[in-house]
């Protein structure tokens, strides 16, 4: 176990270090003074402070000298300085927007276990039944539509025919909680819709296999009622699938909760990212893409080290 | 006696069924198992069809912009009224599903075939290349899409090309994972061994052995895949991060259709419910191609 556990987190952090590079590389997919261009047409610069922007930046240097020079960044902290915020490191703020993201995340997946899980069962008990159908095709119609339009189509006929409107100012949960959940629930759910469905599908198909198996069997022949049989012993069976889906789908919850919070204009990641981008503040943009497959990759690691927790039959090996 | 003559019937009226080619009875016997995936495809080929044909389906050109029909309701001339530039919607939403279907299956053909040579590599070669790719491959899977997405956007320039390109990275690690799980089974297996046996050179074992065994899952895969690709172009698209404006997207048509929503609710709801119907199609084809090809996973996402 303990092997186990040494041997994924440094994985884990090999995984960590290929992503910085890949990312440093994709970043500098143009040569140096290609984004300088870049950065001065959007004008957010003046051109007196170009040519200290360049010695900043370092672009003259090898690519390795500057991949370095990354890498001290992130480690003593700052991840380097906002170009255009100027005095503002990119860590700082990374750290007044990830809790949004997260938050976002976390409400997601769990408004989407509470619907997805109860209605997977039910589908599976009820086989074949029209309530099963009914649930079936929902849930392949949940997995069609985009979250994004399901969020526009929110906010569109929210605001007009149910007086929501998208919140205008951000509560933090630490301020008020119950503002802040007020204002998270509705993007929450449609984080959630699009999980939901796989969801239901994944809890639907396991549960109909544990249905069959021996100790269902078993259950039943020694008498116990079928809802016994179903909760006690097939629904916790099925359930661990569905955990290491969860645990595996971190990528794009994460993805997803940057389109929702953009939508209803929650200040989290996604505004961050797409500003960065939008402003050519490369380092930002940098320092987000790691940030996020950081999160990432230590999800998928805390999913599987907690496998045999949740499964006591798995052997680390 | 009863059982001949059944059989000398049978052998009577073979002979004008094995003229038939051999993938219209696959075809034929798939559209009896699995009407609904059958119903799906025939929409899909329609949707294509209307896209192929946008020049004719379409009153006027995609950019042609009529001030007097800005914002429009639909009429007989725009039958899904205009946008705020006095665009004719239907003209744009037929243009846009040629990027976006463009996209869904140009990036979705890059990604698989990109992951199937990674994936039958790693298993094949097993040890330090395994080792090595399967990192790299967790290293693009840990970027959250959208994320990879954005970093790429940010330094490509944003045609449609280079937004094939982009979404093609993300999709290539799940394909090579699965691939590279059948091919480490596959290569243990007895007709792999007599293959190598018998002198054939590791490229044709792999290609001409376990590369056809493969096929079943990462059919079912791709077909998936196409549907979540539209999905993703239309995110991009609605963030301004796709092939740039003034091409019609179905994506960027969402952009400018939540923001004209005051006056024009139509303009959100039309290229919303083409990426509906589109996705829908495909995935309930993805699920009767799955059932008919692997009966393991019948009942499974």
């Amino acid at each position: 176990m303990r092997d186990f556990v040494i041997r994924r987190t440094l994985a884990a952090f090999v995984v960590l270090v290929l992503v910085s590079m890949f990312v440093f590389g994709m970043m500098h997919l143009l040569p140096g003074d290609a984004l300088v261009v870049k950065l001065g047409e959007t004008g957010r610069i003046p051109p007196s402070q170009m040519a200290e922007l360049r010695a900043k930046m370092g672009i003259d240097d090898p690519l390795v000298v500057q991949y370095i020079n990354w890498v001290r960044d992130i480690l003593d902290g700052s991840m380097g300085d906002s170009l255009i915020f100027t005095g503002r490191s990119v860590s700082s703020r990374i750290g007044n927007a990830l809790p949004v993201t997260i938050e976002l995340g976390i409400l997601g997946m769990a408004s989407a276990l509470i619907i997805g899980l109860p209605l997977g069962v039910i589908s599976a008990v009820k086989q074949d039944s029209p309530l099963d159908y009914l649930i079936r095709v929902v849930s392949l119609f949940g997995l069609s539509i985009p979250q994004f339009w399901l969020g526009i189509i929110i906010i569109v006929y929210g605001t007009r025919y149910l007086g929501y409107a998208p919140p205008s100012k951000w509560i933090p949960f630490e301020d008020d909680p119950i503002g802040n959940l007020k204002m998270m629930w509705i993007p929450a759910l449609v984080l959630g819709f699009g999980f939901a469905a796989s969801i239901m599908r994944i809890t639907r198909s396991t549960v109909l296999e544990a249905l069959h198996e021996d100790y269902a069997r078993t259950a039943r022949a020694k008498g116990l009622a079928e809802r016994a049989v179903v909760y006690r012993h097939v629904v916790r069976n099925a359930l661990i699938p569905v955990v290491t889906f969860v645990g595996n789908q971190a990528a794009f919850v994460f993805s997803g909760a940057l389109l929702v919070e953009l939508l209803f204009l929650l200040p989290g990641m996604g505004r961050l990212t797409l500003q960065a981008i939008q402003n050519r503040d490369y380092p930002q943009v940098q320092g987000s893409a790691l940030v996020a497959a950081a999160i990432v990759v230590f999800l998928n690691l805390l999913v599987d080290i907690s496998y045999g927790w949740i499964d006591p039959r798995v052997r680390y090996s | 006696m009863a059982a001949t003559s059944q059989t000398t019937q049978d052998v009577y009226f073979a002979p004008p069924e094995t003229r038939v080619p051999r993938w219209v009875r696959w075809f034929a016997s798939f559209t009896r198992r699995q009407p609904i995936a059958a119903a799906s495809l025939a929409v899909l080929v329609l949707i294509c069809a209307m896209a192929v044909a946008a020049p004719l389906l379409a009153k006027q050109p995609p950019d042609a912009q009529n001030l007097a029909e800005r914002l429009a309701g639909p009429s007989w001339d725009h039958p899904l009224g205009g946008d705020e530039l006095g665009r004719d919607v239907w003209s744009r939403l037929l243009y846009g599903a040629r990027i976006s279907l463009g996209a869904g299956l140009g990036a979705t053909a890059i990604g698989v075939a990109a992951g199937v040579v990674l994936g039958l590599v790693s298993g094949y070669a097993g040890g330090f290349v395994d080792m090595t790719i399967q990192r790299i491959m967790d290293a693009i899977m840990a970027l959250p899409p959208l994320i990879l997405l954005m970093v790429l956007a940010s330094t490509l320039d944003q045609n449609f090309r280079n937004v094939i390109i982009a979404i093609s990275i993300f999709i290539a690690p799940g394909t090579a994972r699965v691939v590279r799980g059948s091919v480490l089974t596959l290569k243990e297996m007895t007709f792999v061994e007599a293959a190598r046996a018998i002198g054939a050179s590791p490229g044709r074992i792999i290609f001409a052995h376990i590369l056809p065994n493969t096929f079943a899952p990462v059919i079912v895969l791709t077909s998936i895949t196409v549907g979540s690709v539209i999905i993703i172009e239309a995110a991009l698209g609605y963030l301004g991060l796709s092939v740039r404006i003034p091409a019609a997207t179905w994506g960027n048509m969402l952009n400018t259709g939540a923001a004209k929503w005051e006056q024009d609710p139509l303009l959100a709801l039309a290229p919303g419910i083409a990426i509906i119907i589109t996705v829908f199609a495909i995935n309930l084809l993805g699920d009767g191609l799955r059932d008919v090809l692997d009966p393991r996973l019948r009942g499974k996402t």
